[in-house]
Parts: structure tokens; C-alpha cells; sequence
């Protein structure tokens, strides 16, 4: 999936991430406190937040993130397929006040595992740590169910400007693990230039055995 | 008559059943008694030379072509600057289209039998075009309209800066849209996977050739997919072998259908009362019925993009703070069933299609185009819930039984004319022009009441003047005196003051 293309020396990687969620979870703080590092502020220069990329250097590795907000609204739910499609990771965002947004991040969950299977990097993210004193979802209850769908969860807070960079991190490691993982899967078999044609260009300048340990083992 | 051929075949030696090449297979006549591998083989033969000699034939063209070319950069370095409508344009435009023409004609004799059943026009066309011989071939583009020279034109120009690489990518294009113009019988799928992987190993060669300058790589890939999309665009766009045509009039009458759905009912974030905001939705709505008349997928997309920031300018500007997703799709929504974009399925198709992917997947310009996806697809499955009605009221909407802004605003119509007109930006409109027209007819009421009075005026004026005359006339009765007859200037009361006339004076000699 990862649009790669060497560049002097190193590698740079293209991801699509999708930011999942009911709407008010505070899908778009989160992207607006990572890209801008600003939070309900008048002086946000950005015409929407809706579209946001982030370039990133991670071990010496380019990654180019383009972050695509989606409607959370109820009667927008269908429409998710068309948002996620091809995309390297999901943001799954609930409120941890609310313990509704957190039924919809395990609907999500569902639907996304059943469509892209296992190739999507998936993040649960209980946002507004800030107001724990209102928490409806237990910090124990949101975690073993990441645990069980094979997700990361991670606790944030786009006001305090918690965890947030933490996040995103983390998930560009384990997509660019993702990534070099499935070049070798194509490296060996390369069978898959069907599915190569959609938007991946992948070119085999080296042999892809550098050590992926050095940036993966964080988790 | 199948049942004997299949007795005989029974009764048929072992030997006559085997390949007839001996292998020890059986054989088929389908294969023309070979078995499958020996048939493969053979087929393959013939294929072969089949390419071969098409290579044979492209590499002569592409002699030609070199030349053409080198005569046409010749040219085209003493005018690089002027303006293409300029005639030395035009110049250096004629061998190399000439030389097109000869090309494709050479090429597909064979396809236009075929054509022609279909395109009786395009036969004519081209004869006329032969005799005038500077208009591109017909085949590939039937009525090549000035644009499409254009876009060639700027292609050699813009490889020229990559000299040989640039005619490598000129001869690649070249044989692609030649090969493709023969191909016009495959399915839309096909078509776009001929695209695709054109456009798949031309980035894969060009990667490799820039040593992975992703920057270069993408703006050639750009000059590309503009060349060979514009050259394209007639016999790709809304294909008859789709049904995107039919799906097209769906959405539009979908869109008719649902006129009624207000900004309320979608939860718009935009107030069409500021006038800047209802500018920006003005825009948005012409931008996107815009991109029916591009013909690349990059500057169809480009309308999308347009059209967007529109909207988030409105929603900037209603909000004051940067607009979300949750913001822009319902936006995005009401705006295409503003706009009723023509041929809008087509177009998305041709985008999803015929569109260079790495654009489409994972760039701004493409999120834009999965909101047009989205928005789309909303539209398409629009129900009652969608719009928080109950199914009874969207019923009544759709049958047009009821409109949602008598309804609606039923309770308050008598106490706030506001209301209803801050509800219903079309009603207001309507209610303007209302109160426009009746000031107008009462001020051409007052107008007409003034020209009749002063027609009154009119006609009264001459008998008072006559009254007047003869009132003056009785006053003062005519008095005739005898008059004497003096000089001229008798009565002049300044005559004292005048010089003594001037007596004549003899002067001597």
C-alpha cells in the first residue's frame, strides 16, 4: 500500500491515515493540535482540518502522512468503505466521558478488520484525558478490548497537548513495519502486481534487509 | 448432425485423435488438432512475429517521427516564447501533425472498416481534412480541436528540456495512444488497466531513469497523463460499453427529485445570509459544474479541489474556526445538489479510472474526490433518516404533496415573515422579488397618472393662452397711428453720440 519511492539514499514512504469517530470526540483537535500544535486557538492559520499532511523523519526514513478526517455523523456511517479504503492506519477516536463514542470505536473496529483485515494499523484513542473526573470508560476496559483486537490504545488529550505525538509515532512505525514486511512478502513471491497496479508503487532498489528492528521495537 | 460427427469420432483411429504434432497428447480441433501445449507454442510463433513486425513497423514510424520532431524543435526554438496562436507556432506545428496523420492512417486502415459503421461522419471529416492536410488524424481524436493541439504542442515543448529521454517518452506515448486507438472495442475496465499500467511502467522508468527524484518523476507523469488523456478523452469518456451514461441521468433526476432538502435538513454549517459566505457557495457550485468540460482526470480533480476550498472558505467564514470533515461533507453534499453537476457519475468514473493513482490515493486533491465519492454515494441512498424526517414526511416530499417550507413553517407563517424568509433563502428571494415587482407597478401606475394629467395639462394649455390673448386683447384694443416715414436710424436715441459722418476729402496727387 505504501507509496515508496527511494529518495538520495533513504526510502520515503506515503501513508493514509483515516480518523474514525463519532462526531465531537475531538477527531479534529487531535489532527489540529498534531499538524498545527494549537487547540480552539483564533489564530489557527489552516481554511480546514478536515485534510492534513505531516512530513516526518523517523530513523533516518521519510514519511510523508496524509491524515483524512471523515463525518462522524450517524447518517455518514455508510459512507466509511469509500474513506478507508487503501488506507495504512485507522485512528479509531472515542470520548473517554462518553461511553457511547466508545460502542462506535468497537463498531468501527469490526467493520474495519472484516474489510481490510489485518494489513490496516489500527489505534484506539480515548481522547479528553483532562476531564477524567467524568469517565464512563475504564481505562482497564478500553485496553483489553484493544488488546483483543490486536489495536494499540493510547490515552490523549488534545487540550493538555497529551500523548498525541506519542500516537502518531507510533503508528508511523508500525505502518512503515507493516510496509516493509509486505515488500518482502512481494519481494519473495511477487505475485501481487494486481493489486501493485492500485496506487502502490513499490521499486526494489535494495534489497529490503536492513534491520527493522532498530525502529519497531518501541512497542 | 452432432450426434453423427460424434459417432464418427468414435469410430475415428487413436492416431487421428492425437496431436498432430506427434507429442503424444491428445490433440483438438480448435487447435487445429495440436494439443493445448503445442497449440500454445504455435500460437505464440505466429504471435511473436506478429510483434516483431509491428516493432519493425513502429521503429520505421519512429524514424520518421525523430525527424519530425527534430525539425519541429528546429522550429520551435526561435519561437518558444510566442504565443501558440502566433503563426510561427503554426509552422512548426505542420510537419508534425502531417506526419501524424500519415502515421495513424497507415496504422489503422484496418480499424476505420470497422469505424466507419459507427462514425459515418468522421470518414468525410477526415477526407476534408486530408485535402486541407494539417488537421491531426481522425482517428485518434475526431474532431481534434484546436486544445488538443495545443496540449501537443506543449508537450514537445515541455520534453524538450529532457532532450533524449524526453523523445523516448514522446515515442512511448505515442505508440500507447496508437495502440490504444485500435483497442476500441474493450471494456471500460480494460481500458483503464491499459492505463494504469501504462502509466505504472512509465513511473517505474522514470523513477529508475531520475535515480528516485520523486519531484521529477511526478511532474513529467503529470505532462503525461495530460497528453495522453486529452488525446483519449472522446472514446474513454463515458464509454457505451458502461452504463455510466444511464447512471448519469439517474443522479440527475435523483437530484431534481430532491430539491427541496433545505441547508437545515442536512446541518450545513454555512449562513447563505452573510454575502460572502453565499459568494463562496456561488463559486463553490460553478466549479464543480466546471469539471464536465475538462478533459484531464488532473484538472477535473483540480475543479474538485477548487469547489472545496470554496466551501471551506464559507464555513471559515460562518464558523470562524477551520472546518472538519463533519463540517465539509454535509457541505459538500448540499452544493452538488445545488450544482446538479452534469454527467457527474461519468465523470467520477473517469477520474476513478483514467487518473494517475498515486494523484488519486493519497493526495489533498484526492480526499476531495472521495468527499465527491461519499456525497455521491449519500445522495444515491438518501431515505427519510438521512435528513431526520420521519418516512411519512419524506414521502409526502418526494411526491411533492408537500414542500418542507409551508409545512415547516406553518405555525409561524402569519406571526414572523422572517422567520419563514431566514428559513428559506429561495422563498426570500421570491418574497424580494415580489415586493420589487409591486413597487415597480405602483410607481408605473404614479408615472401613468402623471402622464395623463399632464396630457390634461396639454390640452387645456392652448385654450388658456387663447384666454389669455383675448383678455390682453379686450384690455388693450389695437390702436393703428399714422406713422411718418424717417430715416431708418430716426428713432435711434443714440444718434447724438455718434461721430459727425465722415466728409469726403480730396487728397492731391
Amino acid at each position: 500500500m505504501a507509496a515508496a519511492g527511494a529518495g538520495g539514499g533513504g526510502r520515503t514512504y506515503s501513508f493514509k491515515v483515516v480518523l474514525l469517530g463519532e462526531g465531537c470526540v475531538g477527531k479534529t483537535s487531535l489532527v489540529l493540535r498534531y499538524c498545527e500544535n494549537k487547540f480552539n486557538d483564533k489564530h489557527i492559520t489552516t481554511l480546514q482540518a478536515s485534510f492534513l499532511t505531516k512530513k516526518l523523519n523517523i530513523t533516518g526514513k521519510r514519511v510523508n502522512l496524509a491524515i483524512w478526517d471523515t463525518a462522524g455523523q450517524e447518517r455518514f456511517h455508510a459512507l466509511g468503505p469509500i474513506y478507508y479504503r487503501d488506507s495504512n492506519g485507522a485512528i479509531l477516536v472515542y470520548d473517554i466521558t462518553d461511553e457511547d463514542s466508545f460502542q462506535k470505536v468497537k463498531n468501527w473496529v469490526k467493520e474495519l478488520r472484516k474489510m481490510l483485515g489485518n494489513e490496516i494499523c489500527l489505534c484506539i484513542v480515548g481522547n479528553k484525558i483532562d476531564l477524567d473526573k467524568d469517565r464512563h470508560v475504564s481505562v482497564e476496559e478500553a485496553e483489553s478490548y484493544a488488546e483483543s483486537v490486536g489495536a494499540k490504545h493510547y490515552h490523549t488529550s488534545a487540550k493538555l497537548n497529551k500523548g498525541i505525538e506519542e500516537l502518531f509515532l507510533d503508528l508511523c512505525k508500525r505502518m512503515m513495519e507493516t510496509a516493509q514486511a509486505e515488500e518482502r512478502v512481494k519481494g519473495n513471491g511477487a505475485s501481487q502486481s494486481a493489486s501493485s497496479r492500485r496506487g502502490v508503487q513499490i521499486v526494489d532498489d535494495e534489497p529490503q534487509a536492513t534491520p527493522a528492528g532498530g525502529c519497531c521495537s518501541s512497542g | 448432425m452432432s450426434q453423427r460427427t460424434e459417432r464418427r469420432g468414435i469410430h475415428v483411429d487413436q492416431s487421428d485423435l492425437l496431436c498432430k504434432k506427434g507429442c503424444g497428447y491428445y490433440g483438438n480441433a480448435a487447435w487445429q488438432g495440436l494439443c493445448s501445449k503445442c497449440w500454445r507454442e504455435e500460437y505464440q510463433r505466429v504471435r511473436q512475429k506478429q510483434i516483431q513486425d509491428d516493432w519493425a513497423l513502429a521503429e520505421k514510424l519512429q524514424r520518421e517521427e525523430e525527424a519530425a520532431y527534430a525539425s519541429s524543435q528546429g522550429v520551435q526554438s526561435h519561437s518558444q516564447s510566442t504565443p501558440p496562436q502566433q503563426p510561427p507556432g503554426h509552422t512548426s506545428l505542420g510537419p508534425f501533425s502531417k506526419f501524424e496523420e500519415k502515421k495513424t492512417n497507415e496504422k489503422t486502415r484496418k480499424v476505420t472498416t470497422v469505424k466507419k459503421f459507427f462514425s459515418p461522419s468522421s470518414r468525410s471529416a477526415s477526407k476534408k481534412e486530408t485535402q486541407e492536410g494539417k488537421s491531426p488524424s481522425p482517428s485518434i481524436s475526431r474532431h481534434a480541436s484546436f486544445d488538443t493541439d495545443q496540449v501537443s504542442r506543449d508537450f514537445v515543448d515541455f520534453l524538450k528540456n529532457l532532450q533524449k529521454t524526453g523523445r523516448e517518452i514522446h515515442k512511448q506515448c505515442r505508440a500507447f495512444i496508437m495502440n490504444m486507438s485500435s483497442k476500441k472495442d474493450l471494456s471500460a475496465e480494460e481500458l483503464s488497466e491499459c492505463v494504469q499500467d501504462f502509466y505504472q511502467s512509465m513511473a517505474d522508468r522514470l523513477m529508475s531513469h531520475f535515480k528516485g527524484s520523486s519531484d521529477s518523476v511526478e511532474q513529467v507523469m503529470d505532462q503525461v497523463e495530460k497528453y495522453i488523456m486529452t488525446r483519449l478523452y472522446k472514446s474513454v469518456f463515458c464509454p457505451e460499453t458502461t452504463d455510466d451514461e444511464k447512471k448519469d441521468l439517474a443522479t440527475q433526476d435523483r437530484i431534481r427529485a430532491l430539491h427541496w432538502v433545505t441547508i437545515q435538513m442536512l446541518c450545513v454549517s454555512m449562513d447563505e445570509e452573510i454575502p460572502e459566505v453565499s459568494e463562496n457557495v456561488d463559486k463553490a457550485i460553478t466549479d464543480i459544474i466546471e469539471m464536465d468540460s475538462k478533459r484531464v482526470p488532473r484538472d477535473k480533480l483540480a475543479c474538485i479541489t477548487r469547489c472545496s476550498k470554496h466551501i471551506f472558505s464559507a464555513i471559515r467564514i460562518t464558523k470562524n474556526e477551520p472546518a472538519s470533515a463533519d463540517d465539509f461533507l454535509p457541505a459538500l453534499i448540499y452544493i452538488v445538489l445545488k450544482a446538479n453537476p452534469p454527467r457527474l457519475q461519468s465523470n467520477i468514473q473517469y477520474i476513478t479510472r483514467f487518473c494517475n493513482p498515486s494523484r488519486l490515493m493519497t493526495g489533498e486533491d484526492g480526499y476531495y474526490f472521495t468527499n465527491l465519492c461519499c456525497a455521491a454515494a449519500f445522495i444515491e441512498k438518501l431515505d427519510a433518516q438521512s435528513l431526520n424526517l420521519s418516512p411519512e414526511e419524506f414521502e409526502r416530499y418526494m411526491s411533492g404533496q408537500a414542500s418542507p417550507r409551508f409545512s415547516s413553517s406553518e405555525g409561524d407563517w402569519p406571526h414572523s415573515g422572517h422567520g419563514v424568509t431566514a428559513t428559506n433563502p429561495v422563498l426570500a428571494q421570491l418574497n424580494h422579488n415580489l415586493e420589487l415587482l409591486s413597487g415597480l407597478s405602483s410607481r408605473q401606475e404614479t408615472l401613468m397618472e402623471s402622464a395623463r394629467s399632464l396630457q390634461a395639462d396639454l390640452l387645456s394649455w392652448p385654450d388658456t393662452v387663447q384666454r389669455e390673448v383675448n383678455d390682453i386683447l379686450e384690455k388693450y384694443p389695437l390702436e393703428v397711428r399714422s406713422c411718418t416715414v424717417s430715416a431708418i436710424d430716426a428713432n435711434n436715441m443714440d444718434n447724438d453720440n455718434l461721430p459727425p459722418p465722415l466728409t469726403p476729402q480730396v487728397f492731391a496727387g
